[in-house]
């Protein structure tokens, strides 16, 4: 056991340094000019452009900056962004905006879950009835529809029926209801679906079948045993969701003027702030690591006939 | 069409009816609509893309630009009128030729902290110095730099040899030393602790309007400025304040509230407590808040304006009032498409694509009532630049024609381009000098070119959606007046910082692009788009335009200097080096407060000192007559200033 | 004892031996079961799967037949301001959008490049990550070097290299097939390779090999023919799935030139006008929508059918 962690630990320490080392270098391949806003372009002449790019430290050679980057790193020292927010410090970025998606990530997996779980046990319990077709047709909905199309249209005209504000006002607690749903959306059709999969599986297991033959009521098989197995596998992707919590919804953040991280890593490659995105990739791939490290070990903890050991 | 046809009568109705009301006393009538209003202490607002940091030095978000506005007074202000009158500074006075600017700075002012609480820190002519001590050193990276580095005497210098010591260019000096010098190298001195004085490299008449536009010639007090260092302005606690207005909270990317200085010089014309900011970043989205009572302010934009029509919103929508924001095209003279080079440098060519556009149609886009009024066909606005004897700049002959000409003629376009094609191509359509090729504009695009007629035009816009659907419009007129036989409109949308990967590289063949009459004079403009000007994105070679300019500049009366500017505005114009089209106006608003109660900030961002806010939405009704008296009162105001 | 025995012999006049029939012989050791046929039978046999497949195949003959037939200009912009943004009529069905151009000829145009365009996508994804799997589930010598390949793939954000690919590329078909293509090969083809080896070491195909089938005959007679059934239904769902996607590349800037007509572009270029002009949206939708369900539930039911437990 002991052994088993300490290698995958090595394992994932090797997959982030791999992925930082190769997003830091495809950085450095950007064009100069990049580094500038149009203002700052038309303003400037080469000479002073040159002084902003040597006082940043971007014309040193790459491996002299992944040095220096990761001297800081150690320091504790996350630098500051470069042209998305101008010399903020990435700490501070990164304090205020977490905890705000995080808030909004951590309500939304919660619905998901609920009613996704919820979903997906009316489905299989009404199979090819009513619950099913319902269930179905939501999932297709949600899967088929284009994602702008209704969340806008939700925050049009949804709002203006059920009176809900239009925008994310921390001070007003009804803000939270839409972004929460729209943000779980995707999150309960997901459950749902794989849930009745898993489930409808399981019902046609011979075991479940000489359970019910050997006269178990319906409902101990369905709790004990059918749902119990069925959410194994989707226990293994639960440590990644909470982690993830933190990445946000460009689009829902968007529209919702919610000041998470959701745009925040596109936003700054489209506009090259280089240090803004280093962070947030090393942040992401440790997160990602982690998750399915923690999946791991999460299911052999809920599930006795899986062991960590070295050979399968 | 019926219903604009009605909107627009009534529209005229209202205007001509509020005429004949106020005709005998406009002021009288603009006064009665105030006195029967209860005002409001907060104002609710919006805006749509992210405040990046507050440092007005190092900074090229125009957004921030209309917080710092409020926060950090310069030395002079415009009243309602446009007249500038004391701010920081109580009276000044400057010498015959116009380089020397001598400020008394208004004498026990105390910086304010985010809480409102004064520091310790006076504001004296000390920390005017200091704006410009800290923006003159390169390692403090502040943004457009060049129009203030090289009008300050000195400045110019000083930064350069600050920054080749940083590069290693210059040993045998020791920046400490350089630093230390800056009193004796720079043009701006504090004479006394409350007098200030700019030594410029050039005679400027249009100083005022200069510190009214740029924000590198506000105050700062160095030594808190340097303690903060790299933390200076980077959130509203990092920074000091000696404007109407302090922020007293600040949420990135989501709200800011401004909250009036109980320490302000000018307290009795601060009307709003509380200015309330928050982040709407659609215009939909922005406009139903407003119908739902949620701000108090809203563009309209040229859709949502059709949808308005006929609703109860109706008689709120508002005409915008002003941009000296020109929208043009850029023609690359130095690119690599061969085809386009051949073209562009023949003068037949050039007109053809001038005459080749219906402007009213493009700004039809954004002003879909009356188009006419954002068509500019001169890079200089109307209104921003007034002679000593208050005659506008454009009205200076033969810049005149130029801005009354009509530029959509399709048959006279058509006629210039059979000339160039009679000049450059052989009787086969082949393009004489030009060979098949590749042309790489990468990022861009690239494409292939074969030598022959149609001309391969590739157009460069930015990937947002107004300007895609303008360049669609580009393209579908200038094939049709010119033939789409003979010319092959291409459109490139980019994303990102299109200039730096299109315009700056000369990846385009046309590139669409502003400019802005920045402060009250056209050399703002002008002395950038010279030959070797850094504006000249697109690398022509036009020795008549710059010896004008060289003219202009040497011209020992304002008149003169304007009448050289107006020659060469209106010849680089004429000859389609550059082609203005239309303003950056964006059709209408509606809103709360009372139009003209703010001071006229031409060419800096608004200010709310004085501003009144009502309970309800403005009316057109209203708004004409308010119009009219303000209009009246400015020309006497103006008048009594000259 | 001997009188049972005497009494159960068999009486002569009634049994007759059979002369032993080679052919017939063989026959009893097989039914005259063909997989293929029971699959399809059970597949259309679903009313609601017939439907779909031929509403599919009339959208897609008529996404390729109308440009043929149809002499307007999908690109024609209109120059008045009057027949901008014009409602549906007799002239024009479904309206026109900002610049007076045809809706519904812009749909037909936007569903057959988009559906090309997904269809080379889903080739390429699904026929890579196929070979890829194959290869990584046969040879268990790659795993760690494959796993740590998916790892770092996956983790890098593919913004980063989107926005690369488009520094050094032209907004393109090529281009935009190049950047949905470069990830999801690997994705399948460690779906592929789990497949692989979970049908090879299942319970049946193991007693099968302990009674010396020859690999040969697993292979194709019971590994294959499942593959095949994956093949299909993944391919199916791919489709869908990367006529999404091209509305988010856009964003990136890695999308089409602006006269490319497909899906992605017309959902993205309305979608400012959408609370203004709700039925320009309307048929672009309306055709995502079914093209989405329909592959959706052809490939699920796809997959069920090609199931031999459902067979009879």
């Amino acid at each position: 056991m002991g052994k088993y962690i300490l290698k995958r630990t090595l394992n994932s320490i090797l997959t982030v340094a791999i992925v930082f080392v190769a997003v830091f270098m495809l950085l450095r391949l950007m064009p100069l000019s990049g580094y500038f806003p149009q203002e700052m372009l038309k303003e400037t002449d080469e000479a002073t452009r040159m002084t902003y790019l040597r006082n940043q430290g971007l014309l040193d050679h790459p491996l002299v900056q992944l040095g220096r980057f990761v001297k800081n790193l150690f320091k504790g020292d996350l630098g500051r962004s470069l042209t998305v927010y101008p010399k903020v410090p990435i700490s501070t970025l990164l304090k205020e905006k977490i905890p705000v998606t995080a808030a909004f990530g951590f309500a939304s997996m919660l619905l998901g879950i609920v009613l996704g779980l919820s979903l997906g046990m009316l489905m299989v319990r009404y199979k090819d009835r009513w619950g099913d077709r319902l269930g179905t047709g939501y999932i297709l909905a949600v899967r088929a529809i284009p994602s702008l199309i209704y969340l806008f249209f939700i925050q049009v005209w949804v709002s203006l029926w059920l009176n809900l504000p239009m925008v994310f006002d921390k001070d007003i607690p009804s803000s939270w209801i839409l972004p929460v749903i729209c943000l779980s959306l995707g999150s309960i059709a997901w459950y749902a679906l794989w849930l009745r999969r898993f489930m409808v599986d399981e019902e046609n297991k011979d075991y479940v079948k000489f359970a019910l033959v050997k006269g178990l009521p319906k409902k101990e098989v369905w709790r004990r045993h059918i749902f119990k197995n069925a959410i194994i596998p989707l226990v293994i992707y639960l440590p990644s969701d909470l982690l993830f919590i933190i990445s946000g919804s460009l689009v829902i953040e968007t529209l919702y003027a919610i000041p998470g991280t959701g745009g925040l890593l596109t936003t700054a490659i489209k506009n090259q702030d280089n240090n803004l995105v280093q962070i947030i990739v090393l942040m992401y791939a440790v997160l990602s690591v982690l998750g399915v490290f923690l999946g791991d070990l999460l299911v052999a903890a809920v599930d006795p006939r899986i062991t960590l050991t070295e050979d399968k | 069409m019926k219903r604009i046809l009605a909107f627009l009568l009534t529209l005229v109705m209202v205007f001509s009816l509020a005429a004949t009301a106020v005709a005998e006393d406009p002021a009288a009538a603009a006064q009665a609509i105030l006195d029967g209003k209860t005002f409001e202490r907060t104002y609710n607002t919006y805006f749509s893309s992210s405040y990046a940091s507050f440092n007005y030095y190092s900074t090229s978000y125009a957004t921030v630009r209309e917080i710092v506005a409020n926060c950090i007074d310069g030395l002079v202000e415009p009243d309602i009128y446009g007249v500038y009158q004391p701010s920081l500074a109580e009276s000044w006075t400057v010498n015959e030729d116009q380089t020397v600017w001598t400020f008394k700075i208004r004498e026990g002012l105390k910086w304010v902290d985010h809480t409102g609480a004064e520091t310790e820190y006076a504001l004296t002519a000390q920390d005017f110095v200091d704006g410009i001590r800290y923006i003159g050193d390169p390692l403090n990276d502040a943004y457009s730099l060049r129009v203030v580095r090289n009008l300050i005497s000195g400045l110019y210098d000083y930064y350069w040899l600050l920054d080749d010591i940083d590069c290693g260019n210059v040993t045998d000096k020791n920046r400490d030393e350089v630093v230390a010098s800056f009193d004796e190298m720079v043009g701006v001195k504090a004479i006394d602790e409350y007098t200030v004085e700019y030594r410029l490299e050039n005679s400027a008449p249009y100083f005022l309007s200069l510190i009214e536009s740029s924000m590198l010639m506000l105050p700062v007090e160095y030594d808190y400025a340097m303690a903060m260092g790299d933390d200076f302005a980077v959130d509203n606690e990092h920074m000091l304040y000696c404007g109407a207005y302090y922020v007293s909270a600040f949420e990135r990317d989501k709200a800011i509230t401004l909250t009036a200085n109980p320490h302000y010089w000018d307290l009795e014309h601060i009307t709003l407590d509380t200015v309330e900011y928050q982040m709407i970043p659609d215009g939909t989205t922005s406009l139903e808040m407003f119908k739902r009572g949620m701000t108090d302010y809203t563009s309209v934009e040229a859709e949502a304006y059709d949808s308005l029509v006929g609703t109860e919103w109706e008689d709120n929508l508002l005409p915008t009032d002003h941009s000296f924001s020109t929208n043009y095209l850029w023609l690359d003279f130095a690119g690599e498409n061969p085809e386009f080079n051949a073209f562009i440098n023949n003068e037949n060519f050039r007109k053809a694509l001038l005459y080749s556009m219906d402007r009213e149609v493009l700004a039809a886009l954004r002003e879909p009532i009356d188009p006419s009024r954002i068509l500019r066909n001169t890079i200089n606005a109307e209104g921003a630049i007034y002679d000593s004897n208050g005659v506008d700049y454009t009205d200076y002959e033969p810049l005149k024609t130029i801005k009354e000409t009509n530029y959509n003629q399709p048959d006279l376009a058509r006629e210039y381009m059979d000339k160039a094609i009679a000049e450059l191509c052989d009787a086969d359509g082949n393009i004489i000098g030009v060979e098949p090729t590749t042309v790489d504009y990468l990022p861009v695009c690239s494409f292939d070119v074969d030598g022959k007629l149609p001309v391969t035009i590739c157009y460069v816009g930015t990937d947002d959606e107004g300007e895609i659907i303008m360049a669609q419009l580009f393209k579908a007129m200038i094939e049709e007046s010119l033939g789409a036989e003979n010319v092959d409109f291409q459109i490139q949308a980019f994303s990102g910082w299109t200039y730096g990967t299109v315009a700056d590289p000369l990846n385009y063949d046309i590139y669409f692009d502003s400019l802005s009459t920045g402060y009250a004079d056209p050399s703002g403009i002008l002395t950038r788009i010279t030959t070797d000007g850094a504006e000249n994105v697109g690398k022509y070679n036009v020795p008549e335009f710059d010896a004008l300019i060289e003219k202009a500049l040497a011209a020992p009366t304002f008149e003169e200097r304007l009448q050289y500017f107006a020659e060469a505005e209106a010849y680089i114009c004429d000859n389609g080096f550059i082609i203005p089209f239309i303003s950056s106006l964006r059709g209408y608003y509606m809103s709360y407060s009372v139009p003209y109660t703010s001071p006229l900030t031409l060419y800096g961002n608004s200010k709310y000192k004085g501003t009144l806010v009502m309970a309800e939405p403005l009316t057109q009704e209203e708004f004409a007559i308010l119009d009219t008296a303000y209009e009246m009162e400015r020309e006497k105001a103006l008048s009594n200033a000259e | 004892m001997e009188n049972t025995e005497k009494n159960i012999s068999l009486n002569p006049l009634k049994f007759r031996a059979k002369v032993f029939d080679q052919i017939a012989s063989e026959d009893t050791g097989y039914s005259n079961y063909s997989y293929w046929r029971s699959t399809f039978r059970t597949f259309f046999k679903n009313k609601a799967v017939m439907v779909l497949v031929i509403l599919i195949v009339a959208i897609i003959v008529m996404s390729f037949v109308y440009p043929i037939i149809s002499d307007i200009d999908p690109n024609k912009v209109a120059l008045k301001r009057k027949e901008w943004n014009q409602r549906p009529s007799w002239e024009h069905w479904f309206g026109t959008d900002t610049l007076g151009r045809d809706i519904w000829t812009r749909s037909w145009y936007g569903v057959r490049n988009s559906f090309l365009l997904a269809f080379c996508i889903a080739l390429s994804d699904v026929g890579i990550g196929m070979i890829v799997g194959a290869i990584w589930g046969y040879n268990k010598k790659l795993d760690p070097i494959m796993i740590e390949i998916y790892n770092v793939i996956t983790n890098i954000p593919s913004t980063v290299y989107l926005v690369l690919l488009a520094y050094i590329m032209n907004t393109s078909y090529l281009t935009l097939f190049i950047s949905m293509a470069s990830r999801g090969w690997i994705v399948e083809a460690r779906f592929f390779r789990n497949r692989i080896l979970s049908i090879r070491d299942s319970e049946y195909n193991m007693a099968s090999r302990c009674l010396g089938t020859p690999m040969r005959r697993i292979a194709t007679k019971n590994i294959i023919p499942h593959i095949i059934s994956l093949i299909i239904m993944e391919a199916a769902l791919c489709i869908p799935y990367s006529i999404g996607s091209e509305v988010f590349l856009g964003f990136v800037g890695v999308g089409l030139p602006v006269e490319a007509i497909t899906l992605g572009n017309i959902v993205n270029q309305g979608r400012a006008s959408f609370t203004l002009h709700p039925y320009q949206m309307l048929l672009p939708t309306i055709i995502l929508c079914i093209i989405t369900v329909a592959f959706y539930v052809i490939g699920n039911k796809f997959a069920d059918a090609s199931d031999p437990r459902n067979h009879v």
